[in-house]
């Protein structure tokens, strides 16, 4: 059978989001002073980050701002081997690389972030982790180049 | 409501790159499969719906494809798109637009041509202050939430690597499945390469070429058209938060197919799954995910899914065979992957299976995962 042709295509877009009222102000938190803010839901008080209009367990309203720490505890994580494309850059992430759901303390949901250990045998769930800010903040939370084992405690 | 059953069904062949076909045609081929299937033909169809994440193809308004491909014009047709549940929500959309009385007749179509497009860039347009800035693709997701679920349970890679043989081999006797690996070993799954831990290649899906039809019949209409139709006694959906950090500990727990199966069961009187369901269809993106479904669905205790696949209960000869047709792991094209996980069980029901047949299934159960915790269930029977 003939084969039949393909043509490649290529497209550059720009969107652009309104992040909302929640959003807006965690944003501005996290630019001006390296605060992590979460909502406190006056139901379950289940504290949510990221901060959220609703609670969806409880569908009650969050108004409550709560302080969120940058120290934290790893409840799971994973080696990535596979070659990736940074989404955010649109070049291949250099592997491999750890990545972790991190409960910061304060919160009750995990945050998704890289984890850099000095010694990657000693990776496991419960491990106290610490952000690193970057120097320059774009109140995105790519402000936190990574989070790293905690030793200090 | 009125019962509805589904009297036909037809699939493409599944493939790395279906270079021989455009979207409308594999969008045809699975329709004109499942009408032929059913002894109808497009003019008897009341209703289409369309399952398809648009956004792997890169390619607007897959719509356009309902003509040419499933012969909507001039009616009702609409396109679901709910991440890896697209194909299994159709399928409960397509039943109740048959069971509600509004239609007699109704077409489901799903299909991916992931070949088309980038599928982990789809995967990382999650929102881009938050999840976005560490998306590594489904296969991170999920190899963070099955850190966990190890930890937990303790299953093994080996365990996790049966799911993967059993998938491949079953696959072989499908002849429409992507992954046909009679032969594959455990040690393979093993010595494949690391994904993302303890996830290797031969532990994760593929993305592959395809479509799957359906069709729906109300009762009435559907025993004077198939002898034996694979009447839906149950379709639930449950949903759940936003983000894979809302979720408590996901594999494990999995509050959505525990929920959804709770309701199923409770509708059809099952109390038993594993003695009452004779076949089932789950959509197992990966090893590790079958074995916490099985403690979800109930087919065996909390942390006993390593002893059940090690027992061989869900082989093709076990007490209760799960994915007969290779699964998700075998064959998966996003949209059509769910639809495909409740025709399989309907051919079952139907005895069309052909070699991947299990003899005398009369309850078969089929489901749908999708983004970080979404959950279809539906249960077939040959009883109304």
């Amino acid at each position: 059978m003939t084969e039949l042709l393909k043509i490649s295509h290529t497209m550059h877009l720009e969107w652009r989001y309104g992040v909302g009222a929640s959003f807006h102000e965690f944003i501005a938190a996290l630019r001006a002073r390296a605060q992590i803010l979460g909502r406190r839901c006056p139901g379950c008080q289940r504290v949510y980050l990221p901060p959220r209009p609703v609670c969806g367990n409880c569908y009650v309203e969050l108004r409550d701002w709560v302080e969120v720490r940058d120290t934290g505890t790893v409840r799971a994580f994973t080696i990535v081997h596979t070659p990736i494309i940074d989404p955010t850059t649109g070049a291949r992430r250099p592997s491999p690389y750890t990545m972790a759901l991190i409960q910061l303390d304060g919160a009750d949901t995990t945050l998704n972030h890289y984890l850099e250990a000095s010694d990657p045998t000693k990776l496991r769930i419960g491990m106290r982790v610490r952000a690193v800010w970057r120097a320059q903040r774009m109140g995105l939370l790519g402000d936190i180049s990574h989070f790293t084992e905690l030793t200090d405690e | 409501m009125r019962r509805a059953a589904i009297i036909g069904t037809g699939q493409t062949k599944h493939a790395k790159a279906h270079d021989d076909m455009n979207q409308a045609e594999l969008v045809r081929q699975a329709a004109t499969r499942a009408l032929s299937d059913a002894g109808i033909t497009f003019r008897e169809v009341d209703a289409v719906v369309l399952a398809n994440m648009e956004l792997f193809e890169g390619r607007a308004l897959p719509e356009m494809w309902v003509g040419a491909g499933a012969g909507g014009y001039l009616k009702p047709a609409i396109k679901i798109a709910t991440g890896g549940t697209s194909g299994t929500s159709a399928a409960i959309a397509g039943y109740h637009q048959c069971a509600s009385g509004l239609f007699d007749i109704v077409l489901v179509v799903g299909w991916e041509k992931h070949s088309e497009g980038a599928t982990q860039t789809g995967m990382a347009m999650v929102d881009p202050l938050w999840d976005r800035n560490v998306a590594s693709g489904a296969v991170g997701n999920f190899a963070l939430s099955i850190s966990q679920y190890v930890a937990e349970r303790g299953v093994t890679p080996a365990q996790a690597a049966k799911v993967a043989v059993k998938a491949r081999r079953n696959a072989a006797k499908n002849p429409y499945a992507h992954l046909q690996i009679p032969d594959l070993t455990v040690e393979q799954v093993l010595r494949s390469p690391m994904l993302a831990d303890p996830v290797h290649r031969l532990d994760m899906c593929p993305q592959s070429d395809g479509a799957c039809a359906l069709v729906y019949a109300a009762q009435g209409v559907a025993e004077k058209l198939c002898a034996q139709p694979a009447w839906v006694r149950a379709a639930v959906t449950r949903h759940d938060q936003p983000y894979i950090g809302d979720l408590d500990r996901r594999l494990v727990t999995m509050r959505t197919l525990r929920d959804a199966a709770r309701a199923a069961y409770h509708q059809v009187g099952i109390v038993e799954p594993r003695k009452q369901i004779d076949v089932a269809e789950i959509y197992e993106p990966v090893s590790y995910a079958e074995l916490a479904w099985y403690e979800a669905l109930g087919f065996c205790a909390e942390g006993k899914a390593g002893e059940l696949i090690d027992e061989g209960v869900t082989e093709m000869n076990g007490e209760l065979p799960v994915n007969p047709s290779g699964g998700v792991l075998s064959s998966n094209p996003v949209g059509a992957s769910g639809v495909l996980r409740v025709a399989e069980a309907a051919m079952q029901v139907m005895g069309r299976a052909g070699a991947h047949q299990i003899a005398d299934a009369r309850v078969a159960l089929a489901t749908g995962y999708g983004v970080y915790a979404w959950s279809d269930v539906m249960i077939l029977s040959a009883d109304t």
